[in-house]
């Protein structure tokens, strides 16, 4: 009886299944899905069948030897069966036995270690190409999710993506790993023996089978009731974590009103409504558990007793009785997990399918012009020179970001953007590096449609530093040089972050520029990343630079220093400026003042400001600032 | 820092210390404790009784009487019955058993968290401490009923199997247990090497998800640098290295499981060899009692297994377990001394004092020396100055968030540590820069300063700083769920609600952190008229970032480097042109900037539309 092994699983579910959020995919969808991911790994999966059947062959041999010898020794031998006799007989014969006991005893031994290797065997076999598929998936998973059109990432929340390339893979990981060799095992485990059953008596074998459909349905009807109480086991432990993210996130105002006991208060309901989920979940466990072994005990009893009954009529050996006892406990306990493993195959596979679903989403280089269409920017030293034309872009089905917008930039120009948030400022470099594409107009680059530039050349060359810039959980140096092919020398890199103003505070670190950032790491302030994020774009030495709000986190001194450093740089590089502050703009060859989507003014900074507009009211705050303090200290003197 | 960023399973020692605050939280559920360990000795028994049984069933078969048979069948299917019977209850008492441990945990561990000083979550990620509550609890609570009940049923198996053998025939029980060492060692062996893949592979898989999580956040700057090679082959690493160790463990187990039915099944066919030969001798051994040794052997694989898997499952978990007894044995930094007495009740505060106060976070970094400053009843001090000059930290000081390095803090002559904490804690109203609101109504947020405050108080608060209007415009009025977080309300209307909930609380003492983000003219006008309000005869501190809230104040403090750099009021302070000035037409300038650039806010363009009809119903 193997008990303790059915036990300890009776408590895994609880941590084990997931129930994920209403599967549209269904299971034939996850199934044809598994059989493609298979696919270069299904001979091996095929190995791992054989293996099973050679292990439950040979399990189901071993009872046969002592079977043998009982009916054959201590019985009437001509009563014994034909098999019993053919055993025996290939074993030496009935008299050599009787002085070779260890015979049969090494007989046994070696059928198990068989069966043993078999069983090593398919493990290798399954869980090898299990693991290998996994590792795949982990890998496309990756590659394409990152290589995804930012409009399709936009769409798709992204812990909702995590969890896709973390739980659904590990599901499908453990689907291909346990729970498909599992039913192959527990149907091999019930097949296997069926002919051996009937070969030596065929009224226990039907006996013996009995029970196996009433426990199947029992099994699956009973994981597939519990399925709701999953869900809101769920539920409850979601809305404790959320209880607790709440309190930890406000533990400064919790203390300020002095709140402890309240806060304990709520949390003993919200932890208790968990428990009692949990606890429900149990008493499901409880009832399943015990009610399915009284279903196999069941089994065990009508074996047991048409056996005895049979025995003591005189038309069954003891040692086929033997055989009937042992095989019954083998196959039961396998046979009661086939329907609870039926039952989550079908959640499995429908995880598998969002997985599928992803991978059919197109990468950004699907949609790109075949190679030979596309244009490859060279690596030069010469700037970018750019053109919009009656540009458009709005967001699929929403408002006009960008309305008719054209300017001509020539190369190794700066261009300054300037407007309220939402006016488009941003969209522009977007459109630029490809994250979208324009909804009408052209734009070209240095004579070619964007459309048909090689995105990675475009890119390649352009030195961006986002709004929120981004730093690799990794080693400063290695931030400064990520996106780099070539290496990089420590000169430049040290030139970059000098001109970004953040040497000095990299070498203040006891690892300077060891140092690790990110979340097992140092934690840089706003502005220090956003400095070592224009290090990064500058260490590029590229043709297009891009700073969007780059500086907004530096102060005012700092900013004008790296200003400073990038007009001395005195490269032929095109410069595209975005910020709130005119400082950083004023000295640019061409400045946009943009409002919702459309272009208000342009012109260059001693244009803008002779003419009323948007770039004078801005300019003037600075003076209004010192008007109202004179009028201010001219009440005081009064 | 270290206990955050120290790997998950780096140290897998065993140490049972670890463990004790979780058992004895186990053992408290007397009943279920008992009711598990009772069912699994039952069910050892059974287990042991039915190979007793089938062979008694084999003689009496062998015998052909259908009289004694009966019987005997029916004593063996009425086992089956107590064995269910004991299967329900050892589940039921474990599902007991761990939920409540788990909910008792979590509750001590929330509680104690509720204790601590601000500085102990300066340097835990919330999220880190949040899986502290939620995984870590249920990881090792889950495990303490499996392990109490195989702690019973291994102990009594082994027990009966053994002694019923022995009673039964010592030669045969010697034969049957020849296998016993041997699984053993063997599983001590495995384990060593199951229990290191494990961890590596775990270790792996949590590397993994940060790796795609850290790919999603920097999407946008991958492409931009064009890196997506780069990305890919330092993920491909990890995935290898993944493929390696969880391929190894399952290798190892494919190895070690075999092993055991081997070592169990050679017991069983080497008493067969030993064992035939005595039935055919006739020397008391009779078929039935061959065949139920047989079946002990197989038996012994079990306990074996069960235990060395238990063994692992505790390694595991043991490093989930010291961070919870860890968390439970630390002692709150900022705590009442034992001789702390309440000062006469509704005394009046007078006055708040720094004296000579000096404070750092880290010791090489001194934010605050030789501080001294006083405010008294009924007036506002605005702290004015440059990001990291220390104006967050006085205000942390004063409302013993943080206590001084050197130096006291007192009101009334009185050190702010011979106070009682609740005490103080009562006296003081904070409003944080950045509103935090529960997820829960309007008006409960609002009651969250005075827990018995009449709905009509709250009302009356709301309408002091003018939260009132855009509260009855809402939906549900003060019946508003505000989401979590107080997401479904726009920042200033945090901002108002939290406002009403200083107010409602009515302290002698008020720190405000002026909010930097930038709203519109039209709330923020609103808004000052609640601060107003709020701020008025209180000794009030506020770190001031709007000019309307600096140009009120009583007194201003130009707080840099740690230091009083300037002090007086508004006119006294531009007069003498110095650091004051400079900040001040800084801010001027950055306050026009964000009202011309951010009016068109599509969020704060409906603020507007809801507060400024709100203003009108006023007048």
């Amino acid at each position: 009886m193997s008990e303790p092994e059915d036990r300890s699983n009776s408590n895994k579910p609880a941590d084990a299944q997931k129930p994920k959020s209403p599967p549209t995919p269904t299971t034939l969808h996850g199934l044809r899905a598994v059989w493609r991911f298979a696919d270069g790994e299904r001979r091996a999966f095929a190995a791992a069948v054989v293996a099973l059947f050679f292990a439950a062959g040979c399990l189901y041999l071993v009872p046969l030897v002592p079977q043998s010898i009982f009916d054959t020794m201590f019985g009437e031998t001509a009563k014994a069966s034909a098999l019993s006799r053919r055993i025996v007989e290939a074993l030496g014969g009935l008299d050599t036995l009787r002085d070779r006991l260890w015979l049969p005893a090494l007989v046994m031994i070696l059928l198990t270690a068989l069966s043993g290797v078999a069983i090593h065997l398919k493990t290798r076999f399954a869980a090898g190409a299990a693991e290998r598929i996994a590792r795949r998936m982990r890998d496309r998973m990756y590659d394409h999710v990152q290589r995804l059109p930012c409009d399709t990432l936009d769409e798709i929340p992204s812990g909702d993506l995590l969890q896709r390339c973390t739980s659904d893979i590990e599901t499908l990981r453990t689907f291909l790993n346990s729970q498909a060799p599992e039913i192959c095992r527990a149907l091999l485990m019930m097949l296997v023996p069926l002919p051996l059953m009937a070969a030596l008596d065929w009224r226990m074998a039907l006996a013996s089978v009995v029970c196996v459909p009433v426990m199947l349905l029992f099994t699956a009807v009973s994981f597939h009731r519990m399925g709701p109480d999953f869900g809101k086991k769920e539920t409850a432990e979601a809305r404790m974590t959320a209880k607790v993210q709440e309190n930890l996130t406000g533990i400064r105002t919790v203390r300020a009103f002095g709140r402890a006991a309240f806060e304990n208060a709520r949390f003993a309901e919200s932890s208790a409504a968990y428990r009692e989920s949990d606890a429900l979940l149990f008493r499901h466990y409880a009832r399943f558990w015990s009610t399915s072994d009284l279903l196999c005990f069941t089994q065990m009893v009508i074996v047991v007793s048409l056996g005895a009954v049979l025995v003591a009529r005189g038309s069954l050996e003891t040692g086929a009785y033997f055989y009937f006892l042992t095989v019954v406990s083998l196959f039961i306990w396998p046979v009661r997990m086939l329907g609870r493993m039926v039952v989550e195959s079908g959640k499995a596979l429908a995880a598998v399918a969002r997985l599928d679903e992803i991978l059919a989403k197109k990468e950004e280089r699907d949609l790109d012009p075949p190679a030979t269409e596309r244009v490859e920017l060279p690596a030069t030293e010469r700037g970018l020179a750019l053109r919009f034309d009656r540009v458009s872009f709005a967001y699929r089905g929403g408002p006009t970001v960008l309305d008719g917008l054209s300017f001509e930039l020539a190369a190794g120009q700066t261009l300054g953007l300037v407007g309220p948030s939402g006016a488009g400022k941003t969209t522009i470099v977007q459109l630029l590096l490809r994250f979208h594409e324009p909804t009408a107009g052209s734009i070209t680059v240095d004579g070619h449609p964007l459309a048909r530039v090689d995105r990675a050349s475009m890119r390649r060359l352009t030195g961006t530093v986002l709004q929120q810039p981004f730093l690799y959980s990794k080693k400063l140096r290695d931030n400064i040089v990520a996106g780099m092919n070539a290496v990089t020398t420590e000169d430049a890199v040290v030139a970059a972050t000098q001109s970004a103003c953040i040497h000095e505070s990299i070498v203040a670190f006891p690892e300077r520029y060891e140092t690790v950032v990110g979340e097992k790491g140092l934690t840089l302030s706003g502005g220090q990343r956003q400095r070592v994020a224009i290090a990064r774009a500058l260490v590029r030495a590229p043709r297009l630079l891009i700073l969007d709000d780059a500086l907004s986190a530096v102060d005012m001194h700092t900013e004008s220093s790296i200003l400073g450093a990038l007009s001395a740089a005195r490269t032929a590089q095109t410069r595209i400026i975005i910020s709130h502050r005119l400082s950083a703009v004023m000295d640019a060859d061409l400045i946009l003042v943009l409002d919702e989507g459309r272009l208000l003014q342009r012109g260059t900074h001693a244009e803008l400001i002779a003419v009323d507009g948007l770039y004078r009211t801005l300019w003037e705050i600075q003076h209004l600032a010192e008007r109202d303090l004179t009028e201010t200290l001219e009440e005081v003197d009064v | 820092m270290s206990e955050v960023h120290a790997h998950d399973d780096s140290r897998a020692r065993f140490s049972l210390r670890v463990w004790q605050p979780i058992v004895t939280r186990a053992l408290s559920n007397h009943r279920a404790v008992a009711a598990l360990l009772i069912a699994g000795i039952i069910v050892a028994g059974i287990e042991t009784a039915l190979p007793l049984l089938v062979g008694r069933i084999v003689d009496e078969a062998r015998k052909g009487s259908d009289a004694e048979l009966l019987p005997v069948l029916i004593l063996y299917a009425s086992v089956f019955i107590g064995f269910a019977a004991g299967v329900w209850i050892f589940i039921a008492a474990a599902g007991i058993v761990a939920t409540r441990t788990a909910d008792r945990l979590r509750c001590d561990c929330f509680a104690k968290l509720q204790e601590l000083e601000p500085a102990y979550f300066d340097v835990r990620p919330t999220g880190w401490l949040v899986s502290r509550l939620t995984s870590d609890c249920s990881k090792v609570s889950g495990m303490m009923p499996w392990c109490m009940l195989d702690f019973s049923w291994c102990t009594a198996i082994v027990l009966g199997v053994t002694v019923t053998m022995f009673v039964t025939n010592a030669r045969l029980a010697l034969w049957a247990l020849c296998a016993v060492p041997v699984m053993t060692l063997l599983s001590v062996v495995f384990q060593r090497f199951m229990i290191r893949a494990g961890r590596e592979a775990r270790r792996l898989a949590s590397a993994m998800t940060a790796a795609y999580g850290e790919m999603l956040l920097g999407a946008r700057t991958t492409k931009t640098l064009a890196r997506e090679e780069a990305n890919l082959s330092e993920f491909q690493g990890l995935s290898r290295e993944m493929n390696f160790w969880s391929l190894r463990g399952a290798v190892l187990s494919s190895v070690y499981v075999p092993l055991i039915s081997m070592l169990a099944a050679s017991a069983g066919a080497v008493l067969l060899w030993r064992g035939a030969g005595d039935v055919l001798a006739g020397e008391g051994v009779t078929l039935g009692t061959l065949i139920a040794f047989m079946q002990f052997a197989a038996l012994f694989a079990q306990p074996v297994q069960e235990l060395s898997q238990r063994f692992a499952d505790i390694l595991n978990a043991s490093s989930a377990a010291e961070r919870i007894a860890s968390l439970l044995a630390t002692e709150p930094a900022i705590a009442d001394r034992p001789d702390v007495k309440a000062p006469r009740e509704l005394a009046r505060i007078e006055e708040l004092r720094f004296d000579a106060v000096d404070f750092w976070y880290r010791p090489d970094v001194p934010v605050l020396q030789q501080f001294s400053l006083r405010a008294t009843r009924g007036q506002t001090i605005a702290l004015v100055g440059s990001t990291g000059g220390g104006k967050t930290t006085i205000v942390s000081l004063a409302t013993r968030f943080y206590e001084p390095r050197a130096g006291r803090i007192t009101i009334d002559g009185v050190d702010l540590r011979d106070l009682p904490l609740s005490w103080f804690t009562e006296q003081i109203g904070i409003v944080p820069q950045v509103a935090h609101l529960f997820a829960g109504t309007v008006r409960e947020n609002i009651r969250y300063g005075r827990l018995d405050a009449s709905d009509e108080e709250i009302e009356r608060a709301a309408q002091r700083v003018k939260a009132h209007g855009f509260i009855t415009a809402l939906e549900k009025q003060y019946e508003t769920e505000v989401g979590e977080g107080g997401e479904r309300l726009s920042t200033g209307q945090r901002q108002l609600v939290a406002l009403a909930r200083a107010v409602l609380r009515d302290p002698q003492i008020l720190v405000m952190d002026e909010a930097t983000s930038s709203i519109d003219t039209a709330t923020e006008r609103l808004v000052q008229a609640g601060v107003e309000e709020v701020l008025r005869g209180r000794i009030a501190f506020v770190v001031a970032h709007r000019l309307s809230t600096i140009r009120s104040a009583d007194a201003i403090l130009v707080i840099e480097a740690g230091r009083i750099a300037e002090q007086g009021t508004h006119k006294e302070l531009l007069a003498r042109r110095g650091r004051y000035w400079e900040l001040y037409t800084n801010q001027f300038a950055a306050d026009r900037e964000r009202a011309l650039l951010h009016l068109k806010d599509a969020a704060t363009q409906q603020t507007v539309a809801s507060l400024v009809g709100e203003s009108q119903d006023d007048e």
